[in-house]
């Protein structure tokens, strides 16, 4: 299987894989999805009573219009920046499972008094400020007069396989790489296919038709319907993949992550076959 | 309610996209072209954002 990038950015990417079959191509789609470990929001301390503004002594309640569970689903579900060279899982830290540390676990504060609205930006990182989520802009309750919220989060590392939370990627989904071919002999001029397709595969270069920008079409086969000149087929050795990530990892390291991952699998397949005898 | 953090299908985070798409909306952009520029190109997202019905001010005074 050989891989080469056809687009990369922060957070998505777009992969050309080739010498591969469908199997192994859904086998890293697999485990882009469900097998990357990222960190997410897992225990919410609710702060109950009257809580201080801390200015002019106004005191409001500590309650807000959303349920508290709610409120603690919706920070799980906020991307968490990830180093996945520092952290590891809390049951494979040397401390006891009902203990933290440093090393698995980062810790938020949130401490907001109504009227206004909480977002994930006013998450104070206790470990530091490279843990602020990216996004700051995600709203997470509406506060009125006389409510007021004060929250102690600790995030953990997981992987999607027990929650969605912990689903680094979005929209990951591949396809053969498609043969677009002309048979001109059966060429009406009619430009039928042309005017179809919904990925402008085609193009008229000085009065002739030609197959402009094969990889973008998405095998629909509109064309082949309008004209017999067409042909459209996959080839079954060769895939476009692409993906988003949430942004807590780069698109870049989820993919080394994710082959990583697939690698010591197969690996400890290898084994387990050779012990059997 | 209060906009979904993330795409009920896909998983993509769409929460954040909601109040820069309300008020450019409102100042007479074509939402479609919005949402484009934001980023949420999937018909899942979009459905997210353009159907979403923003009840938390109503619910606000009770708590």
């Amino acid at each position: 299987m050989n891989i080469e990038i056809l687009e990369m950015e922060e957070t998505r990417a777009k992969l050309l894989i080739y010498n591969a079959e469908p199997q192994t191509v859904n086998a890293l789609r697999r485990t882009l999805i469900a097998d990357i470990p990222k960190m997410a929001i897992e225990y919410v301390d609710f702060h109950l009573g009257p809580i201080g503004s801390g200015e002019g002594g106004r005191v409001a309640d500590g309650a807000s219009p959303l349920f508290d569970e709610i409120i603690a689903h919706r920070l799980g579900l906020i991307p968490i920046p990830t180093d996945l060279d520092v952290f590891r899982f809390r049951n494979e830290c040397e401390h006891g499972p009902e203990e933290s540390c440093e090393l698995c676990t980062i810790t938020y504060t949130l401490h907001k008094v109504g009227p206004c609205t909480v977002y994930s930006g006013d998450l104070e990182p206790v470990n530091g400020e490279r843990y602020r989520p990216k996004d700051p802009l995600i709203p997470i309750v509406k506060l009125d007069e006389g409510q007021a919220i004060y929250i102690t989060a600790y995030a953990i590392l997981g992987t999607a396989k027990e929650h969605a939370k912990w689903q680094v990627t979005s929209g990951v989904g591949y396809q053969y790489y498609p043969i677009v071919s002309l048979d001109s002999s059966k060429c009406r001029n009619c430009d039928r296919c042309l005017e179809v397709c919904p990925k402008k595969v085609f193009e008229k270069v000085d009065g002739q038709l030609v197959v402009k920008n094969p990889e973008n079409c998405n095998l629909c086969g509109a064309c082949v319907k309008e004209c017999e000149g067409v042909s459209v087929e996959g080839d079954p050795t060769k895939f476009i993949l692409q993906y988003e990530t949430d942004g807590s990892l780069s698109a870049r390291e989820t993919l080394e992550k994710a082959l990583e991952i697939l690698a010591q699998r197969f690996e400890d397949f290898r084994e387990s076959i050779s012990e059997m005898k | 309610m209060i906009v979904p953090v993330r795409c009920f299908t896909c998983g993509k985070v769409i929460g954040s996209a909601y109040e820069p798409f309300k008020t450019r909306v409102e100042n007479g952009e074509d939402p479609a072209k919005v949402l484009d520029d934001l980023g949420i190109t999937r018909y899942c997202c979009r459905r997210m954002i353009i159907s979403h019905v923003d009840l938390i001010d109503e619910i606000k005074p009770f708590s």
